[in-house]
């Protein structure tokens, strides 16, 4: 059952900007872009929130390294943006181990607390770093491109097939995730991060150095939002302080992974794959009109993430899916 | 021969409580060592010591020619010390052969030969067809069973039990006992039990040592320990100790 939901999600995710391009609505592969944006950062949270159960508010922080790194590296080098995207991953998850290996020397809330505070002090550097631009940021030039091959390796679209390439570089991106991910919750990684999770003195009993692990599980996030922050950096075509370093990259991620199923490796995919459209839809349809301006969009969608949280708190992946499609299941049989 | 594990006048403090006072021990690779006291004794905070999760403030610990005295945890695990906690500690959102995997990749970073050597251990610690389920619904019995699994999985020199039989059935101390026994004849694992149930470690214990308010008052055969005076007046006070 599951394989087969799995085939039907992976083939919707392949066509579906195409009759959307050949009707002329590029909004909705935006919002599809979005979708995958966010299920990869949730997939890439889930790591450390959800394997290793240290509560990291300050994802974002490494989203904006990558978007930048990848940028800086455009504008003042002109390399390219896939070498960009690996050196922002690169950057990103160095940093990461830096800041992160005194931080666990904290634990519970006061982790959580110091994953705040790392945000807190990157707006201000943000802001007024005059080498990467300061508050103003860094503008990324487009230089055109003839072909879908030459556009894809630049990973710059333009013209009405914008909104279609930019989401199929968010769908490699999510799927290569997806895929790595799902090596590392099978590997050693995986068992120690959940050891790690479930009783910290147990699991240094039996010779898991947990610092060492929790360091390396928060790299690894920080990687995958440095990747999606450089693919942003790269679809604004901009890379300012107040955009990155925007608290959203970090709670929408997780409220995607809550809504899901924390510690799934699919809960993230499906959180995105509901909320994100939800807010959009939200947005254009109780934002405007009448009542526009009120934040109704925003009242609703928070009702709905209440409701889920209140009545499946450990995620919409953990409802009984398998008993609910056996008979179709005995069917095929 | 040099013991295995040597305290060397370990003391430990708590603000004004002394926990551990100068305690000696050695134990020799081979042996099954009864460590008791009554509530309150130290004999908790020894293992600690011991196992890198508190360090003395005096006196030194060596464990196979190595000083342990300030290791931290998971190096005293890689150099062959496996413990089991009072209060169980089982990862309890996994299930038990992942707990056990979990200690198994200690010794290989192949996870189909840990998985392997997993089911054996299961096996072994009488866990059998209980693989694929969550350790949290485990009963009490076997979540102590599965955390000497997993201590196992680590391929320990010395095994420190810390209590594993209190709050068990009388069936299930002897099921217990008898586990312990096959771990020290046919793994050729130490061992070392805390208890405070004196009908359970003397016949399990080559030797036992006693720990009172942080002192040792007894070192010996297990014979001999419960005819000493002071053990005696430690355990059941000074009226029955006068008799």
């Amino acid at each position: 059952m599951a394989r087969i939901a799995l085939a039907i999600g992976a083939l919707a995710a392949v066509v579906y900007p195409i009759p959307l391009q050949l009707q002329g609505t590029t909004y909705y592969q935006t919002v599809g872009f979005l979708v995958l944006l966010n299920a990869m950062l949730g997939v890439g949270w889930n790591v450390i929130g959800g394997w290793a159960g240290q509560f990291d508010f300050g994802p974002q922080v490494f989203f904006a390294v990558g978007a930048y790194t990848a940028a800086l590296l455009y504008v003042k080098l002109g390399v390219d943006a896939w070498l960009g995207l690996l050196a922002g991953v690169a950057v990103a998850a160095v940093i990461c181990a830096v800041l992160t290996y005194p931080l666990t020397r904290l634990r519970g809330h006061y982790f959580a607390i110091s994953t705040v505070a790392i945000w807190m002090i990157a707006q201000p550097i943000g802001a007024t770093w005059e080498y990467i631009g300061a508050a103003q940021g860094l503008f990324i030039p487009v230089r055109p491109r003839t072909g879908v091959a030459a556009s894809a390796l630049a990973l710059q679209f333009s013209g009405p097939a914008k909104a279609m390439g930019y989401y199929y570089a968010a769908l490699v991106l999510f799927a290569i995730t997806l895929a790595l991910m799902a090596v590392v919750e099978r590997s050693k990684l995986g068992y120690y991060f959940r050891a790690i999770r479930d009783d910290q003195e147990a699991a240094e009993g039996i010779g898991i150095d947990s610092r060492l692990y929790k360091v390396i599980a928060r790299s690894i996030t920080a990687a995958v939002f440095a990747a999606a922050g450089a693919l942003y950096a790269f679809w604004a075509l901009s890379v300012f302080p107040e955009q990155v370093l925007e608290l959203n990259w970090g709670t929408l991620p997780i409220m995607a992974t809550v809504v899901g199923g924390i510690g799934r490796l699919w809960g993230p995919v499906l959180g995105a794959v509901i909320l994100i459209p939800i807010s959009q839809i939200m947005s254009t349809t109780l934002g405007t009109g009448p009542l526009a301006g009120r934040g109704i969009d925003l009242i609703v969608y928070g009702l709905i993430i209440i409701v889920i949280a209140a009545f499946r708190p450990t995620g919409l992946l953990s409802l009984p899916w398998s008993r609910w499609f056996r008979v179709g299941r005995q069917a095929i049989a | 021969m040099a013991p295995l594990l040597s305290v060397e006048s370990s003391t430990k403090r708590f603000g004004g409580l002394l926990a551990n006072r100068k305690v000696s021990l050695a134990i020799e690779a081979g042996e099954i060592v009864g460590l008791i006291g009554p509530n309150g004794a130290g004999k908790t905070t020894l293992f600690n010591c011991v196992t890198g999760y508190m360090h003395p403030d005096e006196g030194r610990i060596i464990f196979d020619g190595t000083d342990i005295t300030h290791t931290r945890p998971e190096r005293i695990c890689r150099l062959g010390v496996a413990r089991t906690w009072q209060v169980v500690r089982a990862f309890g959102r996994m299930t038990a052969l992942e707990n056990v995997v979990c200690g198994a990749l200690q010794r290989t970073n192949r996870i189909g030969e840990a998985r392997a050597r997993a089911r054996e251990l299961l096996e072994f610690s009488d866990l059998r067809g209980k693989d694929d389920m969550f350790a949290a619904t485990l009963t009490l019995a076997d979540k102590k069973r599965l955390e000497i699994a997993r201590a196992l999985a680590t391929r320990p020199k010395l095994l420190l039990l810390d209590e594993a039989m209190s709050g068990l059935t009388p069936m299930e101390v002897a099921a217990a006992v008898r586990l312990v026994r096959r771990i020290h004849s046919e793994m050729r694992v130490t061992i070392c039990v805390v208890e405070h149930v004196m009908e359970v470690v003397m016949p399990l214990s080559h030797r036992v040592v006693v720990l009172d308010y942080g002192v040792k008052i007894a070192d010996g055969l297990p014979q001999a320990v419960v005819r000493d005076e002071e053990v005696i007046r430690a355990y059941l006070g000074e009226r029955r100790a006068a008799r």
